[in-house]
């Protein structure tokens, strides 16, 4: 494949770019557009968060003692390995071995489907202890609105980060199976890059949902 | 590994693999740095400053090497980090407000929601108009 470069490369090259390298570098600068756009996005949310805490000090450390811990680290290390098995499924990708890119992206579906399963378990819980957002929070275990609000911003950060996980399974299920089957070569594979940067952008988010919502 | 190594003088792009397995296990280690210290309870500001230390750190190695902005072209950078300004930016702004305003002019929180004594989640009947106790 990666040897008949001559019949390859002009394939994947749109006509209003001059060359695959200048396409490929509007790409990458467009993918990291999006994703400070992702990045404000949560940026938001973390606002909210700091004030809350910053207002409601006792309450929200009372609060995140209702949350286990060791899920919290247990998903940390699946999700920074999983971080690790998509770089290593890019580098598979940079010497044309479609078959292992697709082979370490879907283990990484399957981290990200372990860390799904945690989260079920956790959220599971919080359902039956009452502990929800605003509300619907019904658990007397926390005195005032400290509770309720760290439950709103648990809910909104770490469903949020979830729908993202959704979203990055399938993009990595998606760009795996089309890597496996031949569709990206030695000289062209960005959309592997361009699905592994969004993947480690989720990584990145967690990295500091995890200090911040479960050891504070 | 030497193989591939030549192969990429023609300029694809270079093996990384040992790279990346020395971050993944740099990440391992912060991961279980930061809730170990977690356990040690750090008085005051200073716990949430060593946590955010460390998460800051890791994402540092995650956005370098597996997000590659390491050997990048300035232009990613550049987007990147102005993202992070106006993270900044958002966070200190209304944070210095809320942490400098007179006490009783901060927002009471989801106070005015909830009616007192707490739950109304099984009391509310359902036709009750609530939109207006749920806003404030």
């Amino acid at each position: 494949m990666s040897e008949a470069t001559g019949i390859a490369v002009p394939s994947f090259l749109a006509h209003h770019f001059e060359s695959l390298e200048k396409q490929q570098h509007a790409a990458r600068l467009g993918m990291w557009l999006f994703l400070a756009t992702e990045v404000l996005l949560f940026a938001a949310l973390f606002a909210a968060y700091a004030v809350y805490r910053y207002l409601f000090t006792a309450e929200f450390a009372e609060a995140s003692r209702h949350l286990e811990t060791w899920i919290g680290l247990v998903n940390t290390i699946v999700l920074v390995t999983s971080s690790f098995t998509v770089a290593m499924g890019f580098e598979q990708a940079g010497r044309g071995n479609g078959k292992g890119t697709r082979l370490l992206f879907a283990l990484s579906v399957l981290l990200a489907c372990v860390f799904l399963g945690f989260k079920y378990v956790e959220y599971a819980h919080h359902f039956h202890a009452g502990e929800l957002p605003g509300r619907f929070y019904t658990s007397r275990e926390i005195a005032g609105p400290g509770g309720p609000l760290f439950f709103t911003l648990y809910f909104l950060i770490t469903g949020l980060h979830g729908i993202h996980v959704v979203i990055g399974m399938t993009v990595l299920a998606v760009v795996g199976l089309r890597a496996g089957r031949g569709a990206y070569t030695r000289e062209y594979h960005v959309p592997v890059e361009l699905a592994g940067l969004y993947w480690h952008l989720v990584d990145l988010i967690w990295i500091f949902v995890f200090p911040l919502i479960y050891l504070v | 590994m030497a193989v591939a190594n030549t192969e990429h003088e023609q300029g694809v792009h270079p093996s990384h693999v040992a790279r990346y397995a020395l971050v993944w296990v740099a990440l391992l280690v912060l991961t279980f740095a930061t809730w170990g210290l977690s356990r040690y309870h750090i008085p005051g500001v200073w716990g949430v400053a060593v946590a955010l230390g460390i998460a800051v750190t890791k994402s540092a190695l995650v956005a370098l090497f597996f997000m590659h902005l390491w050997d990048q072209a300035g232009a990613n950078r550049l987007v990147f980090a102005t993202s992070l300004v106006f993270v900044a930016l958002l966070i200190v702004i209304v944070l210095s407000d809320n942490a400098t305003r007179f006490p009783l002019a901060n927002p009471p929180g989801s106070e005015g929601a909830l009616p007192v004594g707490a739950t109304d989640y099984q009391v509310a009947p359902l036709s009750a108009p609530r939109g207006a106790g749920h806003e404030r």
